[in-house]
């Protein structure tokens, strides 16, 4: 193997060995998450979402910026740590689109936990897998 | 003060355990027991952990060598333990408790030389004996001094608890990693929302696998009081401050403002394992107010977690030379459901001054098989 890709590699370890070391330990969906949704493992579009726990509400965002989405509502279920996530956003033709997403915490104690789930938006639907960044 | 019954398994381990950086819980089986025997092929007398290694005939007739935890060095230097206290080829026999996996190690409770039938790396008796209840020492104005008197040496030293409960009088059944006997006892930890509950016990069920102190992350909040190798405090009054220097911990250091400055968490401050800290003296009690705390770390052994609204508010008083009391209030709303309180008392160290102590993360894993 090069020495580059060794060094790649290398470098790839350290960033997975500090990230692991700067878990966060607070509110598990606190965070900023990316992935991606889409109804075939080719056909996907990306998300990203950023969610914050107040005390009382989770509040948060799909993709952050000019089409930023802001979210309904997030429910967690702590007893079996499933995630039930809705939003509403307008296609291009300005058509209302209703937005919901449920699924599973997966790695909790990860830096890198995961949810995965199912993901409909207005008539489309498939499947969606975030990770926290 | 709490009434908290330690898990037998937890008091047996005293010499090992205390040190260990991973909870005792996450890598030993306390419920099984092996004896071994064998000669020595190593000795690693290093940080955080002091491991031999023994060659040791299975049944079979083969030869497998086992890795021996068997304290940590300064306990063991401070108990007048030294390396040569053994020597490669020496048959000793083993006690001790095996691991969860596979890996070919045992955390010792007893280790014998077999020519000698002497005991080694037994913890002292006498060492630690308590000095006299003296007063505790004072400032020429009279206020009282958390470190040692003028012209002389110590530092704190171990606490009278593991772990970071609600002052309720409840008796809980807690071992020295914080965890519990009882899982149904959780709610009478601290008044947990649901989620902090959920994931309070999500850590328990794990046997607190997941301890971030296990990766060598500072002990944030209240946990700083309660690692191995003891604390100092300096005290910086013409600066207006005090130094809180950590044994344990990767030997951390915090600081506490008394030059009466506002506690003000900016909106940019940066969020840190030991936030930023403000203190007043209340007579004889240090008053301590801190906010700014990262979520990088469990509050306390046992996995209470908390977010960035916490705020702490500390109270060390020192009623005599050898004791001091700590209290603390933990308030965040977006984990508890009202603020809550707890605390411990710790026993002064006379004559010594804390050791070099630093963190290796998963030290072991570089010769354990």
């Amino acid at each position: 193997m090069p020495r580059r890709a060794y060094h790649l590699i290398g470098s790839l370890g350290w960033v997975i060995a500090i990230l692991s070391l700067l878990a966060q330990e607070g509110h598990p969906l606190t965070g900023t998450w990316a992935g991606d949704w889409g109804p075939t493992i080719t056909q996907r579009t990306h998300l990203t979402l950023v969610m914050n726990w107040d005390g009382k509400n989770i509040s948060g965002t799909i993709n952050p910026g000019p089409d930023a989405i802001p979210l309904a509502s997030v429910y967690l279920d702590v007893t079996n740590w499933t995630v039930r996530i809705e939003a509403d956003t307008k296609d291009p033709s300005g058509k209302a689109v209703h937005i919901a997403a449920e699924g599973r915490l997966e790695d909790l104690s990860s830096y890198h936990r995961r949810i995965e789930g199912t993901w409909h938006q207005g008539t489309a639907q498939g499947d969606f897998r975030i990770t926290r960044d | 003060m709490n009434h908290l019954v330690r898990a037998p398994f937890a008091v047996l381990l005293v010499m090992a355990s205390a040190s260990a950086q991973a909870p005792f819980s996450a890598t030993y089986d306390g419920d099984r027991q092996v004896k071994l025997e064998g000669p020595v092929t190593r000795i690693d007398w290093v940080n955080p952990r002091a491991y031999l290694f023994i060659d040791v005939r299975d049944p079979s007739g083969a030869i497998i060598n086992w890795a021996v935890e068997f304290g940590n060095p300064l306990d063991l230097d401070r108990d007048g333990w030294k390396p040569s206290a053994l020597g490669i080829g020496d048959v000793v026999v083993v006690e001790g408790i095996p691991t969860r996996g596979q890996a070919r190690q045992v955390l010792a409770k007893s280790v014998v030389l077999t020519r000698t039938g002497k005991r080694l790396f037994a913890p002292s008796v006498t060492h630690r004996a308590s000095a006299p209840p003296d007063p505790a020492p004072r400032w020429p104005d009279g206020q009282v001094r958390l470190g040692p008197p003028p012209g002389k040496k110590g530092y704190w030293g171990a606490a009278s608890f593991k772990a970071l409960v609600e002052n309720t009088g409840a008796t809980i059944a807690i071992d020295d990693d914080g965890l519990l006997l009882n899982l149904s006892d959780a709610d009478r930890v601290a008044p947990f929302l649901p989620w902090a509950k959920a994931l309070y016990l999500y850590r328990q069920r794990r046997r607190l696998q997941d301890d971030p102190i296990a990766r060598c992350v500072p002990p944030g909040g209240p946990r700083q009081f309660l690692t191995p190798h003891g604390f100092q405090f300096v005290e910086q009054r013409e600066l207006g401050r005090i130094l809180v220097l950590l044994g344990g911990g990767d030997r951390n250091w915090r600081i506490i403002y008394t030059d009466k400055r506002p506690l003000a968490q900016a909106a940019e401050t940066v969020l840190s394992y030991y936030g930023t800290s403000v203190g007043h003296w209340e007579t004889d009690t240090l008053v301590v107010d801190s906010v700014g705390f990262n979520e990088r770390f469990w509050l306390a052994p046992g996995g209470l977690p908390h977010t960035e609204a916490l705020h702490l508010t500390e109270r060390f008083s020192r009623p005599d030379l050898n004791t001091l009391t700590y209290q603390v209030t933990v308030d965040d709303p977006r984990t508890y459901t009202r603020p809550w309180k707890g605390g411990w008392t710790v026993q002064w160290v006379p004559d010594e001054e804390i050791q070099e102590y630093f963190c290796e993360d998963s030290a072991e894993s570089t010769f354990v098989r």
